[in-house]
């Protein structure tokens, strides 16, 4: 931590290092992804030429009317053994597009290749995906100048606890999926202690401000998680339908509750070190503040975030759930159980947060006021 | 009583004990804005009505009750409400440009067996709707940001009258530094949080990285915390410009009179 500060510091002293090492790596990471096509073992063809065939109007049992399109795709071969050669790839494609889409020229796509008995290859081959790399390393990027130019240093470290958080995360799973002995709500737990250490020292750096917010982060967490699991294990999780859960290669119930830890952790963090450091600021501004002064400001402050920051999740993950919505309600499906298949989580992670929040101002505000008190004491 | 019952009815408790009467407005806040999306929904459903005029038009309805309703109108919630509004629109053309080179609208493969026995030729655009949930995942930093940088300039110019145009849009500029950091960090952790089966999916069934980066799922939602974190660096020059320019022109007019 004090070493990447230092760095940073070290880096703007010479802003023109610093801008550099940046350019550097945009277009070494740009030329690379534009050019990688030999270290993927899938094939890879770039479109050429796109014929328009047909155009179908469809109306399906729903009476949703849609049009249904084939193209006639010409690509060249970007990797592998017959690189250069030119194949052949038929699309079907619909207006609303919500499991294909229209190929254009210059689109590449990852193809399965056909090839005869004698191992020669067929001119038509299938589609598999497109390869989105390039640009998501592009926009990658953009999000990251964007940081930089508007937050600079606070944008520069939001970057880089951002990443260092990833690769933990990353990590992490990697433990829990070769030691399946591992629970992975212990997973979750260490994972929680080390993002709130690394995201809150990188936000304030090592002070007592942070300390006290890491303490709130962490006791709040445990609060709401506590009333959260209580509520699922006396109700024996009447009207979660965890039928809803995509991807899952594991026990459902501590997939959703480990995600559940993870989600509300950094609004949390929000409240406790918004809550920490303008109570310390309150009291380095007039050392001679009366607690119970602090305690009234602080619960007003807490008050003014609370609705926010709790609005903030509740958006974030409410939204996601819109497209699969519209898709049960186009299919006829009836609104209660479209709602209740396709809600149920969202709704409970967006209100296990907001529990998460409230408390943590309550508890922010007292670690905080001890953590002062030791600080007076100590003077 | 089933789980979200008792747990919206213990955060209704804890927000009026803790929050007494703004509490009370805020748990209400939250009921007005599922409404909105509700309705919001509800109008995506039919294909003649494109999805971004709705997300432009519940955009302004989620502004209005999140700025004017908690608080109450003033010049700083309706700086507030323009920033985020000019902000909605600038990311609006940058998704609906991104969304369009990267194809990542409607599902991913991974997520065929939910889909599976449901008609998917139902005639709406999902790549307009995809556009939507990006911007609605997003709105709720962006107005946090916005409102809170509008009220510490409106303090900091009531409290030294006579700061300069330069040092008022560093002083915006600097205090929207500070929530940048924890705001964008509220949004990676729920993006974590609500894909932690996705990544343990990733694992389990060994993809590589390329696979990853490539997968129209991931990258969708890669699209959405970096569209996000970009929204919200984004907001923060708008809103410090657009309060500057309203807290002078009130100057000039007061040293008019």
């Amino acid at each position: 931590m004090k070493g990447i500060t230092q760095l940073y510091d070290k880096l703007t002293r010479k802003r023109g290092l610093l801008y550099a090492v940046l350019l550097t790596c945009f277009i070494a990471s740009v030329l690379f992804v534009n050019h990688n096509y030999s270290f993927y073992d899938r094939p890879i063809a770039q479109v050429i030429q796109a014929t328009l065939l047909e155009e179908t109007d469809v109306t399906d049992m729903n009476q949703n009317k849609d049009t249904l399109y084939k193209q006639q795709l010409v690509a060249v071969l970007r990797n592998g053994k017959e690189k250069g050669q030119s194949i052949q790839l038929m699309n079907e494609f619909s207006a609303s597009g919500a499991f294909d889409q229209q190929y254009k020229v210059g689109n590449e796509l990852f193809v399965l290749l056909k090839r005869d008995s004698t191992g020669k290859l067929k001119t038509s081959a299938v589609i598999v995906d497109v390869k989105r790399d390039k640009y998501v390393v592009l926009l990658a990027w953009i999000f990251v100048f964007a940081l930089l130019v508007v937050g600079k240093r606070q944008g520069f470290f939001a970057i880089v606890s951002f990443m260092i958080n990833v690769l933990l995360l990353s990590f992490a799973l990697d433990v829990y999926v070769k030691y399946s002995a591992i629970n992975l709500l212990v997973v979750c737990g260490v994972c929680i202690v080390l993002f709130t250490v690394i995201s809150l020292l990188f936000v304030s750096g090592f002070s007592p401000k942070t300390y006290a917010a890491i303490a709130a982060t962490l006791l709040g967490t445990f609060a709401s998680l506590t009333i959260t699991f209580l509520v699922i294990w006396l109700t024996s999780s009447n009207g979660l339908r965890y039928e809803e859960m995509q991807f899952l290669t594991r026990p459902y119930r501590l997939v959703f509750i480990g995600g559940l830890f993870i989600g509300s952790l950094g609004a949390i963090m929000d409240v406790a070190i918004t809550m920490s450091s303008s109570l310390f600021a309150l009291h380095e501004r007039n050392p001679a503040i009366s607690v119970q002064d602090l305690k009234t400001s602080g619960l007003d402050i807490g008050q003014d975030i609370m609705g926010t920051i709790t609005n903030i999740l509740f958006f974030a993950y409410i939204s996601g759930s819109i497209p699969m919505l519209i898709l049960f309600l186009r299919n006829a499906s009836a609104l209660g159980y479209t709602l209740s298949m396709n809600l149920s989580l969202e709704v409970t992670r967006a209100l296990a947060g907001g529990i998460g929040i409230v408390l943590t101002i309550p508890i922010g505000l007292y670690t905080t006021l001890f953590f002062i008190k030791r600080k007076k004491a100590s003077v | 009583m089933n789980v979200i019952t008792w747990l919206a009815f213990i955060l209704l408790l804890l927000m009026v004990l803790i929050g007494g009467k703004k509490g009370v407005r805020s748990f209400f806040s939250l009921f007005l804005n599922f409404g909105v999306l509700f309705f919001m929904m509800f109008f995506m459903l039919s294909p003649t009505v494109n999805p971004i005029f709705i997300t432009i038009l519940a955009s302004i309805l989620i502004g209005s009750i999140n700025l004017f309703f908690i608080n109450e109108v003033n010049r700083k919630t309706v700086t507030a409400f323009i920033s985020t509004m000019i902000t909605i629109i600038i990311l609006l053309f940058f998704i609906v440009l991104v969304s369009n080179i990267l194809m990542i609208q409607g599902f991913g493969e991974e997520e065929t067996e939910a889909i599976s026995g449901l008609s998917l030729y139902i005639g709406v655009d999902f790549m307009k709707i995809g556009v939507s949930v990006i911007i609605l995942s997003t709105i709720g930093a962006v107005m946090d940001v916005a409102i809170s940088i509008a009220s510490s300039m409106h303090e900091l110019i009531r409290h030294n009258p006579s700061i300069t145009k330069k040092e008022l849009f560093a002083s915006g500029v600097h205090i929207g530094r500070d929530i940048l950091g924890t705001d964008t960090n509220t949004l990676f952790f729920a993006f974590f949080g609500g894909y932690l089966a996705l990544l343990i999916w990733f694992k389990d069934l060994s993809y590589s990285f390329g696979d990853i980066v490539n997968s129209k799922i991931f990258s969708s939602e890669l699209v959405l915390i970096l569209c996000a974190g970009t929204g919200i660096a984004l907001v923060i020059p708008i809103t410090a410009w657009i309060n500057v320019y309203d807290l002078f022109r009130k100057r000039k007019k007061e040293e008019q009179k």
